[in-house]
């Protein structure tokens, strides 16, 4: 509740008075007698925040799904004759490779429809990254 | 109006502008360089020597002359016979290779590592490998910064369609940044900015994957209310969502094609999360400027 939906309708929205300070002090310095009636509040009733237990770590689970994965990831290597750092250290694509795709791509689209797309592209992104997010706010 | 028309519209161009730059089928017959050729879905074969390079997107090559320079095949299949060979580097994409031993004076580069894969035991222990990178990587990112990666999960959760045509946008964006980057690379400054631009993709992915990795685990095994929360003793927390999500979707990498299609899909939803969030600051990429009042 704001504090101008409390000073519209003060003795319905007394309950506002125990949260802000400033209304308090307003009434006080009126010299008003403050009853301020409790509305019951059902916690359980309100729904999940994604905050409620974020901060609790599982490490039995965290430990499990390493072993797990690992594990996997071993057995898996040895019968296919590899290991699983030289698959890791592999995984990644050749930076000479890539260079040449790009360049190569980018001869064969052209340099004007290469620049037409690029201040295309990036205007949409611009735009879209404008928007603000739409998560609560937790 | 903004939902109904902008975003699906936006979603169409990027996806065309996707498929322009990776599959340029502008570039059909022989090339803009006098020595370059480009094929798009086509039966070719070479039988004269090709001064420059050859790229060939789908379709087949018959190569039974010298290519001086690379020769770049995606999706496509290529027979060496008779002299056919190519001077400069092998670079493949989905493609098939036959009788290339000994006929590459360069190097063959597989563009991603499950091409260069053997067999199928080969590519799922590649990927089981690259499973526990990520796992660990997950792991020690929530640490650092959950509350980020919780933020970021509620964005992908809320706003799906937003994160992917972000995404998709960002994807197309990198890609067509890197080519205009690599324009550069004969001027020295390219390097440096192919640089900066590809540790900011990597950045971005890594991020991302983790907070869809949040919210996948979030969505198959969060608590639905405060009674079930505190009856749970593993199943709670950022860090056991994220586990869970990395090894439900890691899982689901295993199956051919299917996973690699989730596992795309899920790429492009974190990159589109990880912009749309700026990391998880739910910060504004751009200040606007306003006169102050007096």
């Amino acid at each position: 509740m704001t504090c101008e939906e409390y000073l519209q309708d003060p003795d319905a929205n007394t309950v506002h008075l125990e949260s802000c300070a400033n209304c308090r002090a307003l009434e006080e310095e009126l010299g008003l007698p403050v009853d301020v009636q409790h509305r019951p509040l059902r916690v359980d009733a309100l729904p999940l925040a994604s905050w409620e237990g974020a901060s609790h770590r599982t490490w039995p689970l965290v430990g499990a799904g390493l072993v797990a994965a690992l594990t996997l990831a071993i057995v898996l290597s040895a019968y296919a004759g590899i290991s699983p750092m030289t698959v890791v250290s592999s995984s990644m694509p050749s930076l000479d490779a890539l260079l040449t795709f790009l360049q190569l791509t980018g001869r064969a689209i052209g340099a004007p429809l290469v620049a037409v797309l690029f201040v295309a592209i990036n205007t949409i992104l611009f735009l879209l990254l404008r928007r603000a997010p739409k998560g609560v706010d937790v | 109006m903004f939902r109904r028309i902008v975003i699906p519209l936006t979603a169409i161009a990027a996806l065309l502008a996707l498929f322009a730059v990776v599959s340029p089928t502008g570039a059909r017959g022989d090339s803009r360089s006098t020595s370059d050729k480009h094929y798009v879905d086509e039966n070719v074969t070479i039988d004269q020597p090709v001064m420059g390079t050859v790229q060939l997107y789908g379709g087949t090559l018959m190569l039974r002359d010298v290519i001086a320079g690379d020769l770049l095949v995606i999706g496509g299949k290529v027979t060496f016979t008779g002299r056919g060979r190519v001077e400069g580097n092998l670079i493949h994409a989905g493609a098939t290779l036959t009788g290339a031993d000994g006929r590459v004076g360069g190097r063959t580069y597989p563009l991603a590592s499950l091409e260069g894969a053997a067999g199928a035991l080969t590519k799922t222990a590649i990927i089981a490998s690259l499973l526990l990178v990520w796992l660990i990587a997950a792991i020690v990112v929530t640490l650092m910064s959950g509350r980020e990666i919780r933020l970021s999960s509620v964005e992908v959760r809320t706003s799906a369609l937003h994160c992917f045509v972000l995404g998709l946008v960002a994807l197309t964006s990198f890609v067509l940044t890197a080519i205009a980057f690599s324009y550069l690379v004969p001027y020295v400054i390219g390097i440096p900015l192919l640089a900066a631009l590809g540790v900011f993709a990597l950045l971005t992915k890594i991020y991302g994957m983790i907070a869809v990795f949040h919210a996948i685990g979030t969505l198959v095994a969060g608590a639905r209310s405060r009674g079930q929360l505190e009856q749970r003793k593993w199943l709670r927390g950022d860090l056991a969502m994220v586990v869970i999500g990395v090894l439900l979707l890691g899982a689901l990498r295993l199956i051919p094609v299917v996973g690699t299609i989730l596992w795309s899909l899920a790429s492009i939803f974190g990159v589109g999360v990880a912009l749309a969030t700026k990391f998880g600051r739910r910060e504004p990429w751009f200040l606007e400027f306003r006169a102050a009042n007096a």
